[in-house]
């Protein structure tokens, strides 16, 4: 419990330092320097805006204060470049990261694990050497270019599936695969060592003594054991998949997060990316707080320290 | 035989970092002397060649939306994607190893405040941070480096530190330390040289890492800038004409693929010849 405790410390500091982090790195750069890189489209007033915005009059510190105050009263401001409300942008594109982010996740542990399980339980044959250069292939491959193949394929020469756009079911296709297959190559990873670790038992050997079924002692008490390590770590998949949504939902079109960020940052909206760049960052460092949590959970010797 | 000579005698033996390192020279050669061998400017556009399929006269992988050659382009793409890539493990290694040694050989207050802030960078998707940083710094290849290399300074300090906590208990260390020699002095004399080896190792694996974040990043355009031609960049100008011609996104992505290959090839190669234990640092890196 005492480890648990600390590490929610440990996250509630990371999280102020970085959003500390994230305010200075916008202002370091020079106020004046900045509202002079800001878009095209951005009127006279909004330059003023911003300059007062980022202050050049108050002490940084003031500035920040009044910062995290507008954001925990939901005054989050307008993004430059088309004035749109950036709570407004926070609600829709996060309702669409979400469809994303789940199904991929869904697609990571529904294809993953039976994928390992089949690969250990059938070690040493074929159907294991498949699914193994299967998951090696899918870590080698970036997935930008997946998602070229992707598109290419399903989309310009089968067309079977829209190549981008938001948000049929039919058009989170690709993006869900394409985000998902790096966390199912990782998972079908994990759970075949961890199922070939149990196996390996002594456990195992009194079972099949005791004249279990082989089905029964995979399924019921190996499957069990060997869930815990790929379950505890599923924190670490949702940051994982955080990153590359960057990518992805850029390659689809798919309106999210991550698209919204890449797009700010092009385009220097600075507004909307800090507040952004803040949102991303927070999802990040609490799903990493839930794969400590779970991995502290699943690790008994961790669990009494 | 001297321990040298046994390793060298492994390496020669080793199928993967053999197969690797083949690869990894034709790669490498083609960036370094392609562009030189083939004497077309990658720059010269040409509206009147534009789209050509591979194997077109004068254009041996074809010429992109612009005219410009295919192949010389992806050369210069090879070349700056191997840049960034050494740019990165070198700033991972050095700050890496010091750090995790500092970290691991000091111990106690010194431990927690590097082993913090360690972790927390370790726990964040390279692509975000990247994008985070040409948020601050801007567009180009500069950020890309830092941002890769703060990562994987971490990733390299996480094991160095660990493997300097176990070295610190061995007797030859206990013994330097009871000789009255300086901390700084076990530390680049005793400490270093051990360390060595399992540093280099894992440097390899996020050689490939590198490439593959230098390419995503300069596909979302916020890698290397135009007219420098990055392997990332090339596939994702090429996305607009893929039922025009898809050799334009198919040639750059096939060189990142075998930049990757060789390189983890490579890395698969020296962890089983230097350090078999690294195979569970190895899944702890893929854990990631």
């Amino acid at each position: 419990m005492r480890r648990i405790a600390s590490r929610t410390v440990y996250t509630v500091i990371v999280l102020v330092l970085s959003s500390i982090a994230v305010f200075y790195a916008i202002r370091l750069s020079g106020g004046d320097a900045l509202a002079a890189r800001l878009p095209a489209s951005a009127t006279a007033e909004q330059r003023e805006a911003f300059r007062e915005l980022i202050g050049l009059n108050d002490a940084i510190y003031v500035q920040y204060f009044d910062y995290v105050g507008r954001l925990v009263t939901g005054d989050l401001g307008n993004s430059l470049t088309n004035n749109a409300s950036i709570s407004a942008m926070l609600v829709e594109h996060g309702r669409n990261s979400l469809i994303l982010g789940v199904a991929s996740f869904f697609l990571v542990f529904a294809i993953g694990v039976p994928l390992g399980i089949l690969a250990s339980v059938r070690r040493n044959t074929w159907t294991d050497g498949g699914i193994m250069s299967f998951s090696v292939a899918a870590m080698a491959v970036p997935n930008f270019w997946l998602a070229l193949l992707g598109v290419w394929l399903f989309a310009s020469t089968l067309r079977l599936l829209p190549s981008a756009g938001c948000c049929s079911p039919r058009q989170l296709v690709l993006p869900a695969v394409v985000l998902a297959m790096e966390g199912i190559a990782l998972t079908v990873r994990m759970t075949r060592s961890a199922m070939l670790e149990n196996l390996s038992q002594d456990f195992v050997r009194t079972l099949r003594a005791g004249g279990l079924s082989e089905l029964r002692i995979v399924g019921k008490h190996v499957f069990r054991n060997a869930l815990v390590p790929v379950i505890s770590l599923a924190g670490l998949r949702i940051g994982q998949i955080v990153g590359y949504a960057l990518v992805v939902e850029t390659i689809f079109g798919w309106p999210g997060l991550g698209q919204v960020l890449v797009n700010a940052v092009l385009r220097r909206d600075y507004p909307v990316a800090q507040f952004f760049s803040l949102v991303l960052i927070t999802v990040v460092v609490l799903s990493n707080w839930l794969a400590d949590i779970g991995y502290t959970l699943a690790n008994p010797r961790l669990r009494r320290t | 035989m001297t321990p040298w000579k046994r390793t060298l005698e492994r390496m020669r033996r080793n199928k993967l970092l053999l197969f690797g390192t083949l690869l990894g020279a034709v790669v490498l050669g083609a960036g370094i002397l392609g562009p030189e061998i083939s004497g077309v400017n990658y720059t010269a556009q040409n509206f009147q060649n534009v789209h050509l399929p591979p194997g077109s006269e004068g254009h041996l992988l074809g010429t992109d939306g612009l005219g410009r050659d295919l192949a010389v382009r992806m050369f210069v793409g090879i070349r700056i994607s191997l840049l960034v890539a050494a740019g990165v493990t070198l700033l991972a290694l050095v700050a890496g190893i010091i750090l995790g040694m500092i970290a691991g050989y000091l111990r106690g207050k010194t431990d927690r405040v590097i082993g913090g802030v360690v972790d927390f960078v370790w726990g964040f998707p390279l692509i975000l941070v990247a994008v985070l940083f040409a948020g601050g710094f801007g567009e180009g290849l500069f950020p890309v480096i830092l941002a890769v290399g703060l990562v994987n300074t971490a990733a390299i300090a996480r094991v160095v530190r660990g493997e300097v906590l176990g070295l610190s208990e061995r007797e030859f260390v206990e013994a330097a330390r009871a000789g009255g020699y300086s901390r700084t002095r076990i530390m680049a004399r005793h400490i270093l040289p051990n360390i060595l080896a399992p540093a280099l190792v894992l440097a390899s694996y996020y050689v490939a890492v590198a490439v593959i974040a230098e390419a995503a990043l300069a596909f979302i355009g916020l890698g290397a800038q135009p007219p420098l031609p990055s392997l990332g960049q090339m596939v994702g100008d090429g996305r607009n004409f893929l039922r025009v011609n898809h050799w334009e996104s198919t040639v750059p992505g096939i060189a990142i693929v075998l930049l990757v290959l060789s390189v983890s090839l490579i890395g698969d190669g020296l962890r089983d010849v230097f350090d078999p234990r690294l195979r569970h640092e190895a899944k702890g890196v893929a854990e990631k």
